[in-house]
């Protein structure tokens, strides 16, 4: 009898999630998720924050956080794993479904040798009863992720690099040899060319042991490199699901078309990116209707009649799209237009002086036990008026650095600053008038919407300082003059009411470009100014960014590690590497024919798909 | 590399201890001149005050020295284990306080029992049955031992179990190890109560904290014991911030240590210094004032040690700013 | 159409946000209080009222909780206690809090000399066993509670800069503040305007909380003889002058205890409570 299932479940899917139903109390976070993984096969769960995707993962896995609940069936294999004590998961998680998360650095236990973490999964294993045995099979297991470096095994988790954490984390993972992995967003929180090798990794790893896996991602792009199957979650709903290769060619879902189009490019620069407006709603306010139809263009009284469910439209792909028969040829028109998008190039004459010059700027960081760190070595640039100009670099490379460097919120150690003629590389030293000239001239856009604010102050108090109590005050601040600041930016005059925590990320990072241009400046150093934000909105501030430079000459100096996002919007590029700039160009040049082997790296990390790759 | 990132960070906290030290000596020596009228007089107590005896505490005080001269000169009689004499009775004071020493090492190390056993378990349990009613009484439990001094504590347990149900001897502090612990009994559960709320507060919020951790997740997602999660994940990482408020318990234990004794009338160096206060005997109160603080600070040394030895990440020499 | 429905579930869920046992404490506390300012109009005698003759009496129908050994009436003189009980840890929490709110602020955004030289003299003084010092100071200089609340807001001071400045320390690399550095706004706006609208709500939360730590310690001085003046109604104090009649008369050191820890439990709860809800 139990052989028969067993051997019944061996033809079988390997994992079926039926009606899954996530909650938190009484408030839904997902509603009734179907999911079918196949043995060997990978699938996608693409979804922007709020989806739901993460928490769907720990389901599946049997550890939901204390006050999450689900509902449905999740089984393994034939096992309902839902209805299984939590004694009888155990047997189940690590041996047959394992799991690896975000955070390389929060995944490890600091106080055990990163070798234990897989030790310990070894132990009560006839075969590896010995300490020695353990530590051989450990280190074959880290040979195995590729890590060949036998002192890591002995060394702490804090003492690896985050690519290193996230390799142990992979093994230990692995070390009971399951056949279903869950990645939650494992590549998420690591530099881009780190993240290219890890995903090359799981890959392998996956192909080698024919093993299942679950890749829960934000990234489109990604899902559809790395998976066969494509789920896509959005506001606790499947919209979509089909091949990886039939839903990027012809999706069949306006949010997963949006999802693509907004993707900005990184081979070639658009006039405009295509954005979808608003921002994700929360699950439980879309319970009876299509959650995407708020921000839909062709919503209709259908779709917020009652919750579409999701429904074939052929052999392999499913759709949560009412109207999709009749729409199917305006989204495919679409996809075409923007595919052979006209790229355009800027040119732009050099012949006033520059509007930033950085000499041979360095500056030193005094770090643990006296220890010098050298975070910007010998960095020199040039921004002209009106030019945008980006800045790559992954983490440590010293562009953050360098960017605060230049508004006065890091003095350099050494080198020359000029900005608009004026010497600024000490505002300490400066005199107060010149000082108030270059904060006119120059101001800063700060990577995380959430505390980019005040969270004390309303929108309409933080713009009405910065207009009357900035060093680059221009007169009191009136009621017109916060709503002409708001309307800059996109935003009605009824925000300036408003507190921070009732925004969105993508209105908080408008009301923060509002806030620097109150002092009608001449230049903004953005650093990573989209990088916190969902695909879908990080698509409406670069627009944002590039008609604000339309309009009123501004220029940027773009930090960034997305060499996508600098493809849309800079001009020129200057590479950033440990503290040293490698490389620089237009950003035609660097990106179509990267010189340095280290720009040529950061280019082969970005994901491609099949489709792209073909001509 | 490893062994001397220890090393530095032992000396550097030598270094702190030292002039703490000192200052903490500085001050209970100007007790003298703080204490109100004439040191002489302070020192002179009830004995009579012909020119004769005056002139002997003059020059046992070093009275007549410039202020820094005095206090250096006290301070070495002070190492060479002379802390002066009592007013009352004309007795040395360390060998009052030596009398004395005993009944307060018993208390102290008993609640210190208490305290670390009992505490960190509740504080434990409630955590891992978070939301639970277990959990809500042991945080109530945590609420009202925080707020109720030793001596309110030793007043109802004195009531409750010396006067109305006799279950334990209400007077003395016995003889011989069982006959003391049966004495010591309620005023060690009266000096226990309050710190094990810290302790009750600190190790509940740090396991809560170990639990929601990224590595615990992670621990369970790969099928590892609920034991080992318990134990080498949770309650190891947890212990850290326990260590860290060691001070904390220890200045509790010292300060809940003087009232519990004379809610109790037990004959402890607790209950001497407030005697020597109200009598304002001033060489027994710079006796055991001294004698407290430092063994505070010296047990607050202790415990950084341990912590560095405990948290590999300052062992490994990363020092977090 | 999402509006009015959100405005629904909060109105719906206010019982929960102040949960029951938060309303007993602030009713607790409410009693204190009216004890503390309309004592005269509830006491049944006046505390100072000595019958030597009587002596101490249990319970009875003229003396609820019956009377101490100088005759006088343990009701009423728990009843006027709630003044010390409520002035001194008032002046203790609020004063030493503002201090430190100052030191914290001044140490946690300036940084260099000005933070190291604070915080080393918050490192000192956090190392001293504070109930030791507040006994031995006390009792030596003499002047009683007043002598007793200064000495309690110096120790006070010290951890709760310590606080202030964590809370500073948070609030500082956040992009708002060098959202405001880079307009040029100045550095007692960015104090004063942005940082500390920021830790107030933690400011109070702990104010609260040590509220209940220095009535807890005034009582501990006056229990031992050191703090009000002898005759004083003091609930400590009662403790101290009634500790030989536990036998004749427990309730005279019984009520005064149990308002002790009733009115320290109750800050501590709403001090918790008021903690979580910033967290939150």
């Amino acid at each position: 009898m139990n052989t028969a299932v067993a051997r019944a479940g061996q033809e079988g899917p390997l994992l079926t999630v039926e009606g899954l139903a996530i909650s938190h109390g009484a408030v839904p976070i997902t509603t009734s998720l179907s999911i079918v993984v196949e043995r060997g096969e990978t699938i996608a769960i693409v979804g922007e924050s709020g989806s739901g995707k993460s928490l769907t993962a720990r389901a599946i896995a049997g550890i939901l956080p204390p006050g999450i609940n689900a509902a449905g069936a999740v089984t393994l294999d034939g096992m309902p794993l839902m209805r299984l004590a939590e004694r009888e998961l155990r047997k189940i998680r690590g041996f047959r479904v394992s799991m690896l998360m975000q955070d390389p650095f929060t995944m490890l236990n600091p106080l055990l040798r990163s070798g234990d973490h897989i030790d310990e999964m070894l132990r009560g294993r006839p075969d590896f009863a010995s300490r020695a045995a353990r530590a051989a099979e450990v280190k074959r297991r880290l040979a195995e992720v590729g890590i060949v470096d036998e002192d890591v095994a002995r060394r702490m988790p804090f003492q690896l690099s985050g690519g290193m954490c996230q390799r142990v984390a992979l093994a230990a993972a692995l070390a009971r040899d399951p056949e279903l992995l869950i990645a939650d967003e494992p590549s998420t929180a690591l530099d881009v060319t780190t993240q290219a090798e890890i995903i090359r990794l799981l890959r392998r790893v996956q192909r080698e042991r024919h093993m299942s896996l679950i890749l829960i991602t934000h990234n489109l792009r990604l899902a559809f490199s790395t998976c066969e199957r494509i789920y896509v979650l959005y506001a606790g709903s499947l919209l979509e699901v089909g091949d990886g290769a039939a839903v990027e060619r012809q999706p069949f879902h306006p949010y997963t078309l949006g999802l693509l189009l907004s993707e900005p490019p990184a081979d070639i620069r658009v006039p405009r990116l295509v954005a979808i407006r608003g921002s994700v709603p929360r699950a439980a306010d879309v319970i009876d209707r299509c959650g995407f139809a708020d921000r839909c263009d062709w919503a209709k009284q259908i779709c917020r009649a009652s919750k579409p469910p999701l429904a074939a439209r052929d052999a392999s792909r499913f759709t949560a799209c009412v109207r999709q028969d009749e729409i199917q040829g305006e989204l495919d028109a679409l996809r075409t237009a923007a595919l052979s998008a006209a790229p355009i190039t800027l040119r732009r004459d050099e012949t006033e002086g520059p509007l930033v010059r950085v000499d041979a700027l360095v500056k030193t960081f005094v770090g643990p036990r006296g220890r010098a760190i050298r975070a910007v070595k010998d960095v020199s640039l040039r921004i002209m008026p009106g030019e945008s100009v980006g800045l790559v670099g992954e983490s440590g490379s010293g562009k953050t650095t360098l960017g605060r460097c230049l508004v006065g919120l890091e003095t350099p150690t050494a080198g020359d600053i000029r900005i608009n003629g004026l010497a600024a590389a000490d505002f300490g030293a400066m005199a107060k008038a010149d000082r108030a000239r270059v904060r006119q001239t120059i101001q800063m856009i700060f990577q995380d919407p959430y505390s980019t604010l005040n969270p004390r102050h309303s929108v309409g108090q933080a713009l009405s300082e910065a207009l009357g109590a900035s060093a680059g005050a221009t007169g009191p601040a009136t009621p017109e003059r916060i709503a002409t600041l708001l309307a800059e930016v996109g935003l009605s005059a009824a925000y300036a009411t408003r507190r921070p925590a009732s925004l969105s990320g993508g209105e908080r990072q408008r009301v923060a470009i509002a806030r620097a241009l109150a002092v009608k400046p001449a230049i903004l150093v953005c650093d990573e100014p989209v990088s916190a934000l969902d695909v879908s909105v990080q698509a409406q501030v670069l627009n944002l960014f590039k008609r604000l430079q339309a309009e009123h000459g501004l220029s940027y100096l773009f930090i960034t590690h997305d060499l996508a996002v600098v493809r849309q919007i800079a001009e020129r590029i200057y590479v950033l590497y440990l503290g040293e700039i490698v490389e620089e160009g237009p950003t035609e040049r660097v990106i179509g024919d990267p010189k340095h082997p280290y720009t040529r790296r950061l280019i082969e990390s970005i994901p491609r798909s099949a489709n792209q790759d073909a001509p | 590399m490893k062994g001397s990132s220890v090393v530095v960070f032992v000396m550097r906290r030598f270094a702190v201890a030292i002039p703490l030290l000192l200052i903490i000596s500085f001050g209970v020596f100007a007790l003298v001149h703080i204490a109100p009228g004439d040191p002489v007089r302070s020192l002179l107590g009830a004995r009579a005050s012909d020119p004769a005896t005056l002139a002997a505490i003059r020059e046992r005080y070093h009275l007549n020295d410039p202020l820094l001269v005095q206090y250096f000169k006290w301070l070495s009689q002070v190492v060479q284990g002379d802390l002066g004499v009592s007013i009352q009775g004309n007795r040395a004071v360390t060998s009052t306080i030596a009398d004395r020493l005993p009944v307060t090492v018993f208390l102290s190390l008993m609640s210190t029992v208490l305290v670390l056993g009992v505490g960190i378990a509740l504080g434990a349990v409630a955590a891992f049955r978070r939301g639970t009613r277990l959990d809500r009484a042991v945080v109530m439990f945590g609420v009202v031992g925080i707020s109720s001094p030793a001596f309110v504590t030793g007043i109802f347990l004195l009531y409750v179990f010396g006067s109305l149900l006799h279950w334990f001897p209400i007077f003395g502090p016995g003889t011989g190890f069982l006959d003391r612990a049966w004495h010591l009994t309620l005023p060690a559960l009266a000096l226990a109560i309050s710190v094990m709320a810290i302790v009750v507060k600190i190790t509940r919020a740090a396991m809560i904290e170990e639990l929601d951790r990224d590595y615990v997740t992670f621990a369970r997602a790969r099928g590892l014991s609920s034991r080992r999660i318990a134990f080498a994940y949770v309650l190891r990482n947890a212990l850290i911030p326990v260590v860290t408020a060691a001070g904390l318990i220890v200045v509790g234990i010292v300060a809940g240590a003087i009232y519990v004794e004379v809610t109790f009338s037990l004959p402890g160096l607790g209950a001497l210094t407030v005697d020597a206060v109200q009598k304002r005997d001033i060489p027994t109160i710079q006796g055991t004032t001294l004698l407290f603080s430092v063994f505070v600070v010296l047990v607050n040394l202790a415990i950084d040690v341990i912590y560095t030895l405990i948290d590999p990440r300052i062992r490994f020499g990363r020092v977090e700013s | 159409m999402s509006a009015p429905a959100i405005a629904e579930t909060r109105k719906t869920k206010l019982p929960r946000h102040l949960p029951i046992v938060i309303l007993i404490a602030a009713l607790i506390i409410t009693v204190v209080v009216i004890c503390a300012v309309f004592g005269e109009g509830i006491a049944p005698y006046s505390p100072f009222l000595q019958r030597l003759g009587v002596g101490d009496t249990p319970p009875s129908a003229a003396h609820i909780a019956g009377t101490d050994l100088l005759g006088r009436d343990v009701l009423s003189r728990v009843i006027y206690g709630a003044r010390t009980a409520l002035v001194g840890p008032v002046v203790v929490a609020t004063g030493a809090f503002a201090i430190a709110t100052l030191l914290g602020l001044l140490s946690g955004y300036l940084g260099g000399l000005v933070d190291s030289a604070i915080m080393r003299w918050v490192d000192f003084m956090v190392a001293l066993p504070g109930p030791l010092v507040a006994i031995v100071v006390v009792g030596v200089v003499g002047g009683g509670y007043w002598t007793a609340v200064f000495v309690l807001v110096v120790l006070f001071t010290a951890p709760d800069t310590r606080i202030v400045r964590s809370a500073v320390l948070e609030q500082r690399p956040l992009p708002y503040i060098d959202a405001a550095r880079t307009l040029g706004i100045s550095k007692a706006r960015i104090l004063f305007v942005h940082i500390l609208p920021n830790v107030l709500p933690i400011i109070l939360a702990y104010v609260v909380l040590d509220f209940a730590f220095a009535l807890v310690n005034l009582a501990g001085l006056s229990f031992l003889g050191l703090g009000v003046e002898p005759g004083t109604p003091d609930w400590g104090r009662m403790l101290f002058e009634n500790r030989n009649i536990l036998f004749s008369n427990p309730v005279a050191l019984l009520l005064p205890a149990a308002m002790i820890i009733l009115t320290a439990v109750s800050m501590n709860l709403i001090g918790d409570w008021l903690f979580e809800r910033i967290a939150k």
